[in-house]
């Protein structure tokens, strides 16, 4: 009998690490949308996301995906940099709507960003305007499926090119950092 | 008053006891605006405040690009009587200030804030007036002045997804869909042979 290799032994316990970690996806839900409308059914009998093992979570800290519901202007795209970077890894991120796509209906806006794959990794993409329900679970399955074949690798994306992401964001924002009266 | 058309009267005569507006319009029958000139606004509102109209529902701009002028709209709301006043007042656009009125309605600092962020209009005795609200860091005109150019600032400031001429969203190779072919032939199969 030969022993496994370090690489395949840690190959192995990523793959059972992934077995359970697609089974219990917690959502941190940044409705920053119209999108958010579709969360309730989903959530909730009709649909019920809690039989793919997902439901939502309170912090970004203890969070799977990060669920980005509809456009971002620059104020929201500081605040979702600042929960991205919190989440603990493995994070992946679903985008709804054709907001975070191409800028939708924003894309001519003085405030609302057109891309968000610019700024961080985005696994998932749900188009439409918005998507209906049952394309928002077939988006949560599709994700599973890139979990199960190692392609969900966005947050590995997001050190290898650390430096463009941020180029891009200190493009578009200028500043990263969040200076606002009620927290100074 | 019941009649509402008497409302509507009654504010005019309460008005132009007061002031002489410039112009008269009534917006329907809870609702009419008065056009004023600037050094007359804070006359009037604190009339009216005293009045009975204590609350000020917003406070903003109208941006006259042709006439170079700012029409500062003031609305006010009254909760014993239904009318809502509008107070409007055009400023110059090159040098756009007008006192605050955060001496008669305290809840006009962020409103002043805003529109001081939105067009560009100063209000000398709001002690926070050009502190950012809503914008962060902003670089360029005010935006929602009539020659500031949304598209332009958008297309320089973010990047544009491009899709080529022939873009499409269906997959080329179909490959989900035949698969969905494939199952449901099976699960046909399966159920007892409608097999095609």
């Amino acid at each position: 009998m030969t022993r496994l290799s370090k690489v395949e032994v840690d190959r192995k316990w990523w793959e059972i690490g992934d077995f359970f970690r697609r089974n219990s996806l917690w959502l941190l839900m940044y409705c920053t949308g119209c999108c958010a409308i579709e969360l309730p059914p989903a959530m909730t009998s009709a649909y019920d996301m809690e039989r793919l093992g997902m439901g939502p979570m309170a912090t970004p800290r203890q969070a799977d995906i990060l669920l980005v519901s509809g456009y971002l202007s620059l104020k929201t795209l500081r605040r979702l940099i600042y929960s991205y970077e919190q989440m603990s890894e493995p994070k992946y991120v679903v985008a709804l709507g054709s907001c975070p796509i191409n800028g939708g209906i924003y894309h001519d806006s003085h405030a609302v960003i057109n891309q968000l794959d610019q700024y961080i990794p985005v696994d998932v993409y749900v188009a439409g305007c918005m998507p209906n329900t049952e394309s928002v679970m077939n988006g949560f399955v599709d994700l599973m499926e890139q979990i199960r074949n190692k392609t969900a690798v966005g947050w590995k994306k997001y050190h290898e090119r650390f430096e463009w992401y941020k180029a891009n964001q200190i493009n578009s924002l200028g500043e990263i950092d969040v200076h606002d009266e009620f927290h100074e | 008053m019941t009649n509402s058309m008497n409302n509507v009267e009654f504010v005019k005569n309460l008005v132009q006891a007061e002031i002489t507006p410039l112009g008269v319009e009534t917006v329907d029958r809870y609702q009419v605006a008065f056009v004023v000139a600037p050094g007359d606004v804070h006359h009037l509102l604190l009339k009216l405040r005293n009045a009975g109209w204590i609350q000020l529902s917003y406070l903003s701009a109208v941006d006259w690009l042709e006439e170079n002028k700012f029409e500062v709209v003031y609305i006010v709301f009254n909760w014993d009587l239904p009318v809502y006043i509008q107070v409007r007042a055009k400023i110059d656009r090159d040098h756009p200030v007008i006192d605050s009125v955060l001496p008669i309605y305290p809840g006009a600092k962020y409103y002043e804030r805003e529109c001081h962020e939105f067009f560009g209009v100063c209000f000398p005795g709001n002690p926070d007036y050009e502190k950012q609200l809503i914008l962060e860091g902003w670089d360029d005109i005010p935006p929602l002045r009539k020659d500031f150019d949304p598209q332009a600032y958008s297309d320089r400031k973010f990047p544009q997804r491009v899709y080529t001429a022939d873009f499409s969203v269906t997959d080329e190779q179909n490959t989900k869909l035949t698969k969905r072919q494939l199952r449901k032939q099976r699960a046909a199969s399966l159920r007892g042979g409608v097999q095609k």
